[in-house]
C-alpha cells in the first residue's frame, strides 16, 4: 500500500493484493475500510477521531464503499499492484488520504464493464476531464498492447490539478491542434497528449471538449477511422458524446453515479438509455452493473 | 466458513413458518434474488425478502438516490420495480428450485393494489410469505396506510382473504408517535408476522446549492445510525402487543454484525433481516450466523430461540 500525491487535490492509492481477476479499462473496484461496518459507526463503538475533538469530522471512516476506476495493474507473481487515482472531495477520500504502508483496505471488485476496444479504427482518441482521467491512463496501456494508435485530451480547471507529468516546452502546448509527447503517464505507454485548462494556466486556454474540436478541425479525420472514449463530468461528456454523435463518430462514455452497493441490489446509480421497452422509449439501467461504460449515444442526458 | 454444527440450533418459527436460521436479508437491498446469488449462497439465508413488487412496473425516482450520512445513508430508489407480470415470469423460475423461503414486498397506492399483487402470489408455492410495505404515500390523499391506525387496520382486513397459503407480514413505519397502536392494528386485523422498522424520513442538503441532496428531497434513512431506534421499537412492539398476542417480529434496523443480531433477538425479535450492511458486504448475513453459532456455544446455550425477548 502507498498513498502519492500527484497534485494539489489528487492523489495515487496503489494496493497490492492476490488473485487479482483481469481488469478491463473502465471498470471500477469499490474501496472500503478493512473491517466494513464494524468500525464505520462511531455509535456502534464509540471511535471518535484522534484530535479528541468530536464533531462533523469525528466521523473518519466511510460507511460504504467508494468506487475508483482502475488507473493500472502491474502483476508480480500472484500479485497485483492496482492504481487508483482520487481527489480528496468528502469523508471516504479523506480517509483514504490517512492509509499508509502496512494499511489494509477491503476491495470489492473488478466490477462493471469496461470499453470495448476497436482496433479496426485508426486511431482512438481518450477524452478526460478532471478526475476522468485514471481510466484513460489503464486505456491507453491496453491500447498499447493491441496496437492502437491513441491520442489523449486531458483537461482540468487549472494547472495544479492536473495530476500528470508534464515535461517539455510548455508554449508549444497550448496549440491544441498539435498533440505532443510532452506528459510521461501517456508517453510510456505510447499515446500523444493534448492538454487544457480552464484557466489557460497550462495548454490550451479552455475546456478540453473545445481542445478536442480544435484539434479535429487542425486533423481532420473520417468517421469511421476513428473511435472516441470519455470520462469526466458530465457536461463535458455530454459535449464530447454530442461532438461524436453529429460527426458519426463512434462515443463510449464511463459515467460516474453515486452508488451504495456496486452490485446491482441497491439500485441507486441509474443512468437513462434510450431504448425499445416502453412508450417513453427509454428504461433506467444500473451504472454499476450495466455500465459504467456506455455507448453515449444511448444515453438520455 | 461452515454450516452452522449440529450442537447447536438457529432455527426459527416463524407463526408457523419455520426458517433453518434466523437471518435474512431485507427488502429493497438485495434484489430480486438473482442480483445476490451472484455474491452469495442464497441457500445459507433464513429466508430471502424481495425488492418491493407493485402492480404496473414502476421506474423509480431520479437520481441522485442515495446519500452517506454519519454512521448510515439516505435512499429514495422510488420503489422501483419490474411491476407484477415480470416479477412473476422472471423472477419466480430463479425460486422455484432453491428451497430457501422467499418472502416478497407489496406495494400499492390503493388498497386493491394490494390485493392484486397478493391474489396473484399468494397461490405461488416458493413464496412463504407477503410483506405489506405500507409506507408509500397513498395518491387519494397524500397519507400512507402505515402511520394511522385506522387506515391499516382497514387495509390489512381487505389483504387478509387473499393471503391463505403464505404468511401476512405487516412492516412498521417508525415515522410514526407510538409504534405500538399501529402494530396493534395490524395484529387485530389479522397480520401473521409484524417487521420493524421500516427506514427513517429523512434529508442531506448540499450547503453549496442550497437544495436537497436527493432528486426527490427527502429518502429514509437506514443502517448503523438506526439501530437504537429500532431496538426501542421492537422492544416496544413485543412487550406491550406482539408477544401477548403470539406474533413473532421481525426485526431490523442497522444490524451489520452478530451483536447487532443478539441485542434484536433479547429485544423481543425472532428472526433479523440485514439491510444496508450488504451493500458493504453481500455476505454479512453468512457472518452473522457464525457468529451467532459461536456466541451460543460461548454461553452454553444450545438454541438461538433460548434469546428471544430474554432483555432483563
Amino acid at each position: 500500500m502507498a498513498n502519492q500525491r500527484l497534485c494539489r487535490e489528487h492523489y495515487r492509492l496503489a494496493f497490492r493484493t492476490e488473485r487479482f481477476p483481469d481488469v478491463a479499462p473502465g471498470q471500477f473496484v469499490h474501496l472500503g475500510a478493512d473491517s466494513g461496518p464494524r468500525t464505520a459507526c462511531v455509535c456502534s463503538n464509540g471511535d471518535l477521531s484522534e484530535s479528541g475533538h468530536p464533531g462533523p469530522d469525528a466521523l473518519t471512516v466511510p460507511l460504504l464503499r467508494r468506487a475508483f476506476s482502475v488507473a493500472g495493474v502491474t502483476r508480480e507473481d500472484e500479485t497485483a499492484l492496482v492504481d487508483v487515482i482520487y481527489r480528496v472531495v468528502g469523508t471516504a477520500t479523506r480517509w483514504m488520504e490517512t492509509l499508509r504502508s502496512g494499511d489494509r483496505l477491503s476491495v470489492l471488485g473488478p466490477l462493471g464493464n469496461g470499453f470495448p476496444i476497436h482496433d479496426d479504427k485508426s486511431v482512438a482518441w481518450l477524452v478526460a476531464g478532471g478526475v476522468g482521467l485514471p481510466p484513460m491512463l489503464w486505456l491507453a496501456s491496453r491500447l498499447q498492447q493491441v496496437g492502437q494508435a491513441a491520442i489523449a485530451f486531458c483537461g482540468a480547471r487549472t494547472a495544479d490539478l492536473l495530476p500528470l507529468t508534464v515535461e517539455g516546452g510548455v508554449e508549444a502546448l497550448r496549440d491544441a491542434r498539435r498533440a505532443t509527447d510532452t506528459c510521461r503517464e501517456f508517453s510510456e505507454v505510447g499515446a500523444k497528449v493534448v492538454l487544457s485548462t480552464d484557466d489557460g494556466t497550462l495548454g490550451y486556454a479552455g475546456h478540453v471538449g473545445a481542445a478536442m474540436q480544435t484539434y479535429h478541425e487542425a486533423n481532420p479525420i473520417a468517421a469511421d477511422d476513428v473511435v472516441v472514449y470519455t470520462c469526466g463530468p458530465q457536461r463535458m461528456i455530454q459535449f464530447v458524446a454530442a461532438f461524436c454523435e453529429a460527426r458519426g463518430i463512434e462515443c463510449y462514455a464511463c459515467l460516474e453515479r453515486a452508488m451504495a452497493c456496486g452490485t446491482g441490489l441497491c439500485q441507486s446509480c441509474v443512468v437513462a438509455v434510450q431504448d425499445g421497452t416502453d412508450a417513453e422509449g427509454w428504461s433506467y439501467r444500473l451504472c454499476c452493473t450495466d455500465g459504467p461504460v456506455f455507448r453515449a449515444n444511448d444515453v438520455v442526458w | 466458513m461452515t454450516n452452522a454444527p449440529s450442537d447447536i440450533d438457529l432455527s426459527v418459527d416463524l407463526a408457523g413458518l419455520v426458517l433453518a436460521n434466523p437471518i435474512m436479508t431485507a427488502s429493497g437491498t438485495s434484489g430480486y434474488g438473482p442480483e445476490h446469488g451472484e455474491l452469495i449462497d442464497l441457500t445459507r439465508l433464513g429466508a430471502f425478502v424481495t425488492k418491493a413488487v407493485s402492480p404496473q412496473p414502476r421506474k423509480g425516482n431520479k437520481p441522485q438516490r442515495i446519500v452517506e450520512t454519519p454512521g448510515g445513508m439516505l435512499n429514495a430508489i422510488g420503489l422501483a420495480n419490474l411491476g407484477l407480470d415480470r416479477f412473476v415470469e422472471e423472477k419466480i423460475p430463479f425460486w422455484e428450485s432453491k428451497g430457501v423461503p422467499v418472502i416478497v414486498n407489496v406495494i400499492g397506492h390503493t388498497v386493491d393494489d394490494y390485493r392484486t399483487v397478493c391474489q396473484r402470489l399468494d397461490p405461488i408455492d416458493c413464496i412463504a410469505g407477503l410483506e405489506l410495505n405500507v409506507s408509500c404515500p397513498n395518491v387519494s390523499d397524500g397519507l400512507e396506510f402505515g402511520t394511522d391506525p385506522d387506515r391499516l387496520r382497514r387495509l390489512v382486513d381487505a389483504v387478509r382473504p387473499d393471503v391463505k397459503r403464505a404468511k401476512l407480514i405487516v412492516k412498521l413505519s417508525p415515522n410514526v408517535t407510538n409504534v405500538t397502536e399501529l402494530a396493534a392494528a395490524a395484529i387485530d386485523a389479522g397480520a401473521d408476522i409484524l417487521s420493524a422498522i421500516n427506514t427513517l424520513r429523512g434529508m442531506a442538503i448540499n450547503v453549496d446549492t442550497w437544495k436537497p441532496i436527493l432528486a426527490n428531497r427527502t429518502g429514509g434513512l437506514s443502517g448503523p445510525a438506526i439501530k437504537p431506534v429500532a431496538l426501542t421499537m421492537v422492544n416496544q412492539v413485543y412487550n406491550q402487543v406482539a408477544r401477548d398476542a403470539g406474533v413473532p417480529i421481525i426485526g431490523m434496523g442497522g444490524v451489520s454484525t452478530w451483536r447487532d443480531a443478539v441485542e434484536f433477538f433479547l429485544a423481543g425479535a425472532t428472526a433479523i433481516a440485514v439491510g444496508t450492511a450488504l451493500f458493504v458486504d453481500p455476505r454479512t448475513p453468512l457472518f452473522i450466523c457464525d457468529g451467532l453459532t459461536d456466541y451460543l456455544r460461548n454461553r452454553n446455550l444450545t438454541s438461538i430461540r433460548d434469546l428471544i425477548g430474554r432483555l432483563e
